[in-house]
């Protein structure tokens, strides 16, 4: 149905985001595309879609059936987008009019696509609702009074109401809490049999995408490097490491870093794109570009594919063993926790963020607090941090009653903590240099200058950083190293205690393993004691000590990750462990 | 954007060469525009470019002068309000929500005043000196752009570079001025513009209503003088009455330009749209 | 995982916050009484310098007393005060120190036609003023987009007396079409009346707009030109919406609600800003009140149109905040979900 012959599209500014990428989707088929921020996998559904940037180029070939998608003109595609391709979009952007009702825009679609008269579109739009499990009186309410997930059920809808052959989806659950994403993917599976339907299902969660999908292709750096059946094992080394850097639910499974960056496109030759990050690279690799070749019932572009040789990735410190023989249980711990809970009071209403938390941590303890948005984690960091005082409860930081402080002294407890927040791009003053950056909080605490210069070379190097990038600017480096000068700005005031605030959960993938492994040789190395705050449970289980698992502000269960994994308390903790099987990475260390 | 650059450019240099043109303009002139040279109603000539009013006195050099009245309330009251905004605005953006809805709703009162009757009777009442229609025209202005500071105060406030300096337990005066104020200062470029053209066209409006500064012309008084001397029913508003008033039109334009340009710049939405 | 039966109205919620505001702008209300109270008597030579013209300094000390005791201003400031207060209630605003005439007969007589150009003004400005702005934000950093910006600003440059001058001799004395004094010939009745106050309307109307068309385009422009790429335009876009039906629906109605907020305001204020168009077609408004009351030194006048004033802005900008949740569904209900 859909075919994709050596498509290579170019951008106005001359940069290649795809490179004869060849795909195909047959009816009623769900395709998942896999790949990194910059692999070029969301430039393909803006081609199918007819929208590329004015002034790219696009060579090769696309095709719908009879319908030829590369050489149209941008006024050209009445009749295609939303009656032959419906699009869904990423799911936490809201793709809704706020200021109209559901309905109206269900019928706007319908009458668009079909022509129907008002009466027939608006049962057709109830059908569709139907569909998407939605209650009928869906159709009554604006936008902003659905949740997330019912939000993205209603652009599913829309989506389906041109009565589409392919449906392109580019990050369909991403921003969604994990109990959602899984609903949401299931609609997706039951709605190619109900309707038959092609999908074109595009994310950076490999795991998550193979349970529904017939097949998988992955893209790296613009080119495609496998494509095959998804009940069939990866044989791409990249696409090997991108289901290991997954963090498995299995605390002795290894979570897998691919060490270095995407390569520059302009600047990278005739070789195999992944070859400088590739355990197996081979000189051959360097030089010449792989084509991809069957492999089994795949195809991929590899010179060495194998799907059971051992990967020689590093992978991250397992946590637990080294860190338990050495705390001290006498010991005063850096975080003591008593009966915390703070409330919201607004105007009109009051909203409990955190109830009766007791929590402890130990110099050299890793804790990881697992919550969605909204379960109060932030609020906790918030309160560690003395920026937010508790309504109840005892709070004390490195041996300071935090509620019972104000002011200079508050600010002086903060300047022993490191703090290192979810956005690295935000977070840096983008005017700053990264040696400027990592001395703010040097300046801040009054440190003497003289001592500046070797406190920021230690960070940077505690921070897994180089000391060359001192003079850069903070768009000058990639998510990850950003992130990186985040933390070694966190540690320049040698701080006891450092609180990670989803401090991987805006990085790549392929990254995110590194810098755990990063906070896990702190926390073992000079005693750093860690709250690792994420939504993600399985890096909590790969990373953590201790596990504290928030829902709607009350601790919901606390232990270490075995036991949360193996002995879920019923109700929340049950639900978000059965989710989360389904997007952790390998559940086996692989054979071999 | 490139346009927008343009739009800027063109303004700003429009704006330089009026500002030039009002300091050392008087200097080059032969005449102070008081004294009688001409006949009176005379057009323009070769020598007087304007010609004379009914007084004989040359309109040009009284054109070239006016402009340091109305170029100098401009200024005088774009730098009080824009002084007062940025202070009222920032501190009620730092305040305590008590204290900012304190303030803000002393913006409010002032936003509900009118104008030009306050400015009509401060005239009337005080005298019309330079000092007291700046006064009056700054208290009155200050209280929008200083709602829009505040906005932009709060906007920076939660930004991801202020709150990790916070989190390493910067003070708050830290915060402010390393941090906070890169981010609000540009706004005050199209406050400052927006302030000079409403103190230009409410001075021009005081002085047509004949309540200006008898003794320190301006381009509103000189239109003041046509209107009443009955330019309008000769020949005459062709070099009385249309000068100031297009030099007024180029003035608040060029203005306009400026503010509009880096308005145009500031919207992030705007920006990343390319 | 289902939609909560009905959206949740938070009606105690709306009321509140329509109280909270009541409030602030009653507090508003009560400072601007307090301030149209002492402005005469903070006023050099005090509420009573002049007297049907004749300057009360020049009075016979006794005289002068007398007649401060007919207007209550020998009594204690608070009993003023209260006095003020007492007769506002009864909507008795005194009577002009100029002819002795009920000061609220002349605001009665003047406030309907101040309204009625002020309001054809506004609602024509709006719709001229939008329409523009819509097709220059649309058009944004293009050509046609940019000469009609830089059109827009040249005549929102302009001053309305001035334009307002030029309008006269060109309609009023060189093509004699246009009345360019009043907002009435005597001796109309029935439908020539109508007319004739239609034709005194144009060219005050027409400065107006001229002078007010530029807040109108510029909202509209950036408001349009930033919800350009919002992300569910462009979705709209995606899904294959026709281009004139993303416009006109999914990007202008969100887009425009600013400039609603800006319509009530301007009317507000544009009630004391006619004052300039009126006195220079000497169109019996508001504004030509308040400047003849200064002009006059016509204190209990003066006070009442300055409040007037100050009621109107009030009044207009509690409007755009009642009808705001009309327009915009975020800020009527609540998330139920």
């Amino acid at each position: 149905m859909l075919t994709i012959t050596d498509l290579t599209i170019t951008y106005p500014n001359g940069h290649q985001a795809t490179r004869d990428v060849n795909l195909t989707i047959a009816p009623g088929e769900i395709l998942a595309l896999a790949g990194e921020t910059g692999s070029g996998k969301s430039t393909i559904a803006k081609a199918l879609l007819g929208l590329l940037p004015p002034g790219s180029t696009a060579t090769g070939l696309a095709r719908l059936d009879e319908l030829d998608l590369t050489g149209r003109s941008p006024r050209d595609w009445e009749g295609i987008r939303g009656s032959r391709i419906g699009v869904v979009p990423q799911g936490a952007m809201t793709g809704l009019n706020p200021v109209r009702r559901i309905s109206d825009q269900l019928i706007e679609s319908v009458r668009v696509h079909t022509h129907a008269a008002r009466r027939p579109a608006a049962a057709r739009a109830l059908d569709l609702l139907r569909q998407v499990r939605l209650p009928a009186n869906t159709a009554d309410v604006f936008p902003h009074q659905l949740s997330g997930g019912q939000r993205q059920r209603v652009a599913i809808a829309l989506a389906l109401a041109g009565d589409p052959q392919l449906l392109v989806a580019d990050e369909p659950t991403t921003g969604l809490d994990l109990v959602t994403q899984n609903h949401i993917l299931d609609l997706l599976a039951e709605l190619r049999t109900s309707q038959q339907v092609g999908m074109l299902l595009i994310s950076h969660d490999l795991p998550a995408l193979r349970g529904i999908a017939d097949r998988v292709a992955v893209m790296y750096s613009g080119t495609l490097v496998e494509s095959g059946p998804a009940a069939e094992p990866a044989h791409h080394p990249y696409t090997r490491a991108l289901l290991a850097a997954m963090p498995s639910l299995r605390p002795d499974v290894p979570w897998v870093s691919i060490p270095g960056a995407v390569p520059d496109r302009s600047t990278s030759g005739g070789g195999c794109a992944f070859a400088d990050r590739c355990p197996w690279a081979a000189e051959s690799c360097h030089l010449q570009r792989p084509l991809p070749v069957p492999v089994k019932s795949a195809v991929v572009a590899c010179h060495h594919p194998s799907d059971d040789r051992q990967l020689a990735f590093p992978t991250a410190a397992t946590p637990g063993r080294q860190a338990v023989d050495k705390i001290d249980a006498e010991a005063r711990p850096v975080v003591r926790l008593g009966g915390v809970g703070h409330v919201y009071r607004s105007r009109h209403r009051r909203t409990t963020a955190l109830a009766g938390l007791d929590l402890q941590v130990h110099a050299g303890q890793i804790v990881g607090v697992v919550g969605e948005s909204g379960s109060g984690k932030s609020t906790l960091g918030q309160i560690l941090l003395g920026l937010l005082r508790p309504t109840t409860g005892r709070v004390e930081v490195a041996g300071a009653d935090l509620t019972r402080l104000r002011g200079r002294q508050l600010r002086g407890v903060r300047h022993r903590l490191g703090f290192v927040a979810q956005d690295p791009y935000g977070a840096l003053h983008p005017a700053m240099t990264v040696a400027d950056l990592v001395a703010e909080p040097l300046r801040i605490a009054g440190t003497p200058r003289h001592l500046h210069p070797a406190r920021i070379s230690r960070a940077l190097d505690r921070a897994g950083l180089p000391t060359d990038l001192t003079g850069k600017r903070p768009d000058q480096l990639s998510g990850g190293q950003r992130q990186r000068v985040a933390i070694a700005r966190a540690l320049a005031g040698e701080p006891v205690l450092l609180i990670a605030d989803e401090a991987t959960s805006m990085l790549d993938v392929s990254t995110r393993a590194g810098i755990a492994t990063t906070l896990r040789h702190l926390a073992d190395g000079i005693g750093l004691a860690v709250l690792f705050i994420t939504h993600d449970l399985g890096e909590a289980v790969q990373n953590c000590d201790q596990i504290v698992v928030l829902h709607e502000g009350v601790p919901v269960q606390q232990g270490s990750p075995g036991e949360v994994i193996a002995r879920p308390n019923p109700g929340y903790p049950a639900d978000l462990v059965a989710a989360a099987r389904r997007h952790a990475g390998p559940s086996a260390v692989p054979s071999g | 954007m490139r346009a927008g650059l343009l739009a800027g450019r063109i303004g700003a240099v429009l704006l330089t060469a009026l500002a030039v043109g009002a300091v050392a303009g008087p200097w080059l002139l032969s005449t102070d525009g008081r004294e009688r040279l001409a006949a009176p109603y005379a057009p323009p000539s070769a020598d007087r470019w304007l010609g004379a009013d009914d007084l004989g006195r040359d309109l040009f050099a009284q054109l070239v002068i006016g402009a340091r009245g109305s170029l100098g309330i401009a200024l005088l009251v774009a730098l009080a309000a824009t002084t007062i905004a940025a202070l009222v605005g920032g501190l009620a953006g730092l305040a305590p929500p008590w204290a900012a809805g304190i303030v803000m709703r002393v913006v409010d009162l002032v936003l509900a005043l009118p104008f030009l009757p306050l400015l009509i009777l401060a005239a009337a009442f005080l005298g019309p000196t330079l000092g007291v229609r700046a006064a009056v025209v700054a208290a009155l202005v200050w209280a929008g752009p200083a709602r829009l500071i505040r906005a932009g105060v709060l906007a920076a406030w939660s930004r991801g570079h202020l709150q990790a300096a916070r989190a390493m337990g910067a003070s708050a005066w830290y915060l402010l001025l390393r941090h906070a104020s890169p981010v609000v200062a540009p706004l005050l470029v199209p406050v400052f513009v927006r302030a000079a053209m409403t103190a230009i066209v409410l001075d021009a409006s005081l002085a047509f209503l004949g309540l200006g500064d008898p003794t320190s012309p301006s381009w509103g008084t000189m239109i003041h003088w046509a209107s009443v001397r009955g330019a309008m029913l000769t020949d005459a508003w062709l070099w009385w009455a249309l000068p100031p008033g297009l030099a007024i039109v180029l003035t608040v334009t060029a203005l306009a330009l400026v503010g509009v340009a880096t308005e145009d710049r500031l919207n992030p939405t705007l920006r990343q749209a390319r | 995982m289902s939609v909560a039966s009905s959206p949740v109205r938070s009606r105690t919620g709306l009321v509140r916050a329509v109280l909270g505001r009541a409030g602030g702008y009653l507090a508003v209300f009560a400072v601007a009484l307090t301030i149209t109270f002492l402005l005469p008597r903070a006023l050099p030579g005090g509420p009573l310098r002049t007297l049907g013209g004749a300057d009360v300094a020049d009075l016979d000390p006794a005289v002068r007393a007398q007649v401060a005791a007919a207007y209550g201003l020998d009594q204690p400031l608070p009993v003023q005060f209260w006095r003020y207060l007492r007769d506002l209630a009864r909507l008795d605003l005194g009577e002009s120190f100029n002819g002795g005439r009920p000061v609220a007969e002349a605001i009665a007589d003047a406030l309907p036609w101040t309204l009625l150009l002020v309001g054809t003004s506004v609602l024509l400005t709006a719709a001229i003023g939008v329409a523009l702005g819509v097709i220059a934000g649309l058009r944004r950093g293009r050509g046609k987009g940019n000469l009609l910006l830089a059109g827009v600003l040249l005549l929102d440059a302009a001053p309305a007396f001035w334009v307002g001058m030029l309008a006269i001799l060109f309609f009023g004395v060189h093509l004699g079409a246009l009345p360019t004094f009043g907002a009435t010939t005597v001796g109309h009745t029935g439908l020539a009346a109508v007319g004739d106050v239609a034709t005194h309307l144009v060219l005050p109307v027409g400065v107006l707009v001229v002078a007010g068309i530029g807040q109108f385009f510029l909202v509209t422009r950036f408001s349009v030109a930033s919800a350009l790429h919002a992300p569910h335009v462009e979705h709209a876009h995606a899904r294959g919406i026709p281009h004139r039906r993303v416009v006109a629906r999914h990007l202008l109605r969100p887009a425009l609600l600013p400039v609603h907020t800006q319509l009530m305001i301007e009317l507000g204020w544009l009630v004391g800003g006619a004052l300039v168009v009126e006195t220079v077609f000497a169109y019996p408004g508001l504004g030509r009140l308040t400047f003849d009351a200064i002009q006059g030194r016509d204190y209990p006048t003066m006070q009442a149109t300055f409040l007037t004033l100050v009621v109107t802005v009030l009044v207009m900008n509690a409007l755009a905040d009642l009808t705001y949740p009309l327009l915009d569904p975020r800020t009527r209900t609540r998330g139920a979900a």
